[in-house]
């Protein structure tokens, strides 16, 4: 019976992989559009140099190929939910500056909004087939952004963005390791795998 | 040897002299006399200045220099003409000077002095505003009162053409009094000490674009600065897509002059300072018009609820969001106002006002407002003569006769004040249709019902309904469904 089970497990947490990448792909080229309405609306210069924003987990990890699994779960799970209470944040600036001014902004961001969600969620439960389940929400709160002038929220805006699309790529590359780590083969990530 | 005499008040005057030989001198007397005092008065005095009495007509006045070992060596008489007598007002305090950052503004106070003057007299002030270390004059301007015989604190505005945080601002004022009475010569009084408002330049963490987040008309001049930190360099800054020539203010900031601002878009135009090491700062500016008046604004009622006003809001302001234009609804005779809903993207607009108890004539003002101005539109209007009933519901017709049916209806609304004016259409297959008016008692949330007579028998008819006021005809309601009916046989 132990071994039935421990196979329809390694079938779901490939099935949970795969799909996972697929949706992180998407994720990605969906961002990269957002970031070019969101540069363009917002009146910004693609090239604009932004500083590292507070609340933001960064994509670039040293190391990366010796992360065990669980690691690469957690600090993604990390990440998207703090980008899930950003993109909301945003959202409801959004909102409030251009009313129903710019629907077409608005409905990009909402619908990247529920993508993260949505990829929050499956890496929710990649960490419940790993028994010791997600980490609570609290963890994930975002804090409340200085008294930022417009402009400020708009490069913060952009860096949010940047940063989600790096990340999206790097989850693809994270989820690859884990269903090849998975399948048993346990090989360390080819050079051509690391970020 | 040039004995001079200066008046602030008119009733004292202080008098200077130079003392011509060289080397030490002891104390001087000084005498005075006027044609109406007995006798001079006389005083010893170390400094070259005395205050006197100024005199009515003339003083005749002797001075005694004594060397240092009292014995005197000069004497000298004056005849002090009042004719003689320079008048120069005493230098003005600045008592406050107050910044509003938000609208540029810098309020200056001071008091006139006018308590030692008589009622009445003209007096101007001549208030300098400069830049750059109190070394630039930004502009000057004279400003006139008359004094009452009380001191008063006298307050004046000027607003910036540069928002106050770019640079520091610095006020002087002085004053010249045009007191008519007095025969001699009047001159300005001198400028008093400089009032400074900092500007962020001179603040440690100071930096960044200014105005921030502001709104303004179309076609207005704007200028913008960016401060920025003690050897930082700015490479350029630009204003929306342009890059503009910089305008140095200070060490630590510079600005750009954008003339005629063109409308920006719903998310602000965005001046941006690029600075050495990558550093970037900006501010956004919303640039946008006034709410247009609103056109067409026409009120009716559907139920006798709810008064609906609609109107074309004329030319978009181009700002959005919190900065879009806000609309209310004030009825004059209630007093009773309403803040209305509005989706800015929609052509038509429309606001909900409820019925009054006992009120059939509404007197509205349609107020609008944004960042950059107001207007607003009015109607006066009776009720009962824009009523626009909904579509009648739940048409049923019915008969048990081969000439004629009963038709029952139901409108949504309160129309016991008044009377329907009902139309029904009646078609046939081969598009004959009749037309049938009936009128009646409006009604509370009731059905209505009506009878139709002179059918053909064994006929299949369609019939549908629509009504209106009759009193006082508006609008129709839309038609009811359609619902049909065969006749019986005969």
């Amino acid at each position: 019976m132990a071994a039935a089970d421990s196979t329809s497990a390694t079938l779901r947490h490939r099935d949970l992989c795969s799909r996972g990448i697929r949706l992180a792909g998407k994720m990605r080229s969906d961002v990269v559009d957002l970031l070019d309405t969101y540069v363009e609306q917002q009146g910004l210069d693609a090239s604009a140099n932004v500083a590292a924003v507070e609340g933001v987990p960064v994509a670039a990890v040293e190391r990366w190929d010796e992360q065990t699994g669980t690691q690469r779960l957690l600090e993604n799970l990390a990440a998207y939910r703090a980008f899930r209470a950003l993109l909301a944040q945003m959202l409801e600036e959004q909102q409030e500056q251009l009313g129903e001014a710019d629907a077409t902004l608005g409905r990009a961001l909402a619908a990247v909004l529920l993508q993260v969600s949505a990829f929050t969620y499956h890496l929710e439960e990649l960490l419940r087939l790993e028994d010791r389940g997600p980490p609570g929400e609290e963890a994930a709160v975002v804090p409340e952004p200085p008294q930022l002038s417009l402009f400020e929220r708009k490069l913060r805006g952009l860096g949010v963005l940047r940063e989600l699309a790096q990340w999206a790529v790097r989850s693809v590359r994270d989820l690859r390791q884990l269903a090849k780590a998975g399948s048993g083969s346990g090989t360390a990530a080819s050079p051509a795998e690391s970020p | 040897q040039n004995l001079k005499c200066v008046t602030h008040n008119l009733r004292k005057m202080i008098c200077t002299w130079d003392v011509l030989s060289e080397g030490k001198h002891g104390q001087t007397d000084f005498c005075y006399t006027t044609n109406d005092l007995p006798s001079s008065v006389c005083f010893e005095t170390k400094e070259k200045r005395v205050e006197i009495p100024v005199p009515d007509s003339s003083s005749t006045v002797t001075i005694t220099t004594n060397s240092s070992s009292g014995i005197a060596f000069a004497t000298k008489e004056f005849e002090i003409h009042r004719k003689d007598i320079l008048f120069v007002p005493l230098t003005p305090r600045i008592l406050s000077l107050t910044p509003d950052f938000s609208t540029s503004t810098l309020n200056l106070k001071w008091s006139d002095n006018g308590l030692i003057f008589p009622y009445g007299l003209d007096a101007f002030w001549q208030i300098q505003i400069l830049r750059k270390e109190a070394t630039e004059k930004v502009t000057q301007v004279t400003y006139y009162s008359k004094l009452t015989h009380e001191d008063i604190i006298l307050s004046w505005n000027w607003t910036s053409d540069m928002p106050l945080e770019c640079t520091s601002h610095y006020v002087k004022i002085r004053c010249y009094i045009n007191v008519t009475q007095f025969v001699g010569p009047k001159d300005w009084s001198e400028w008093s000490p400089v009032g400074e408002v900092p500007g962020k330049d001179t603040e440690p963490n100071g930096s960044g674009v200014f105005p921030q987040d502001i709104v303004v008309a179309v076609g207005s001049d704007l200028t913008i600065c960016c401060v920025h930190e003690e050897g930082q360099q700015i490479k350029q800054m630009t204003y929306g897509p342009e890059i503009y020539p910089m305008i140095p203010l200070s060490s630590r900031s510079s600005a750009i002059r954008v003339l005629n601002a063109s409308a920006s878009d719903a998310s602000g135009t965005n001046a941006v300072c690029t600075l050495s090491e990558d550093g970037t700062d900006g501010a956004v500016l919303f640039v946008g018009y006034a709410p247009d008046i609103p056109e067409n604004l026409s009120c009716e009622t559907s139920n006798f609820l709810i008064i609906k006003c609609t109107w074309k809001p004329g030319r978009p302001s181009g700002l959005y969001g919190k900065r879009r234009s806000k609309y209310s609804l004030f009825e004059r005779i209630s007093g009773k106002n309403v803040s209305c809903k509005v989706n800015e993207m929609n052509r038509e607009r429309v606001c909900g006002f409820p019925v009054l108890a006992d009120q059939k004539t509404y007197d509205f003002i349609l107020g609008v407002s944004n960042p950059i101005g107001q207007t607003e539109s009015s109607l006066l209007v009776d009720l009962t003569q824009r009523v626009h009933p909904k579509t009648p519901e739940k048409l049923t017709v019915s008969g048990n006769s081969s000439t004629s049916v009963h038709l029952h209806w139901f409108i949504n609304g309160s129309f016991a004040e008044i009377r329907l004016l009902c139309q029904i259409e009646i078609s046939t297959g081969h598009s004959e249709r009749k037309l049938h008016n009936v009128s009646m008692p409006g009604g509370k949330f009731s059905t209505h019902t009506a009878e139709l007579n002179s059918l053909r028998p064994y006929t299949k008819y369609q019939f549908r309904v629509r009504c209106s006021s009759a009193d006082h005809f508006w609008k129709w309601s839309d038609w009811s469904r359609v619902e049909e009916h065969t006749t019986l046989e005969a």
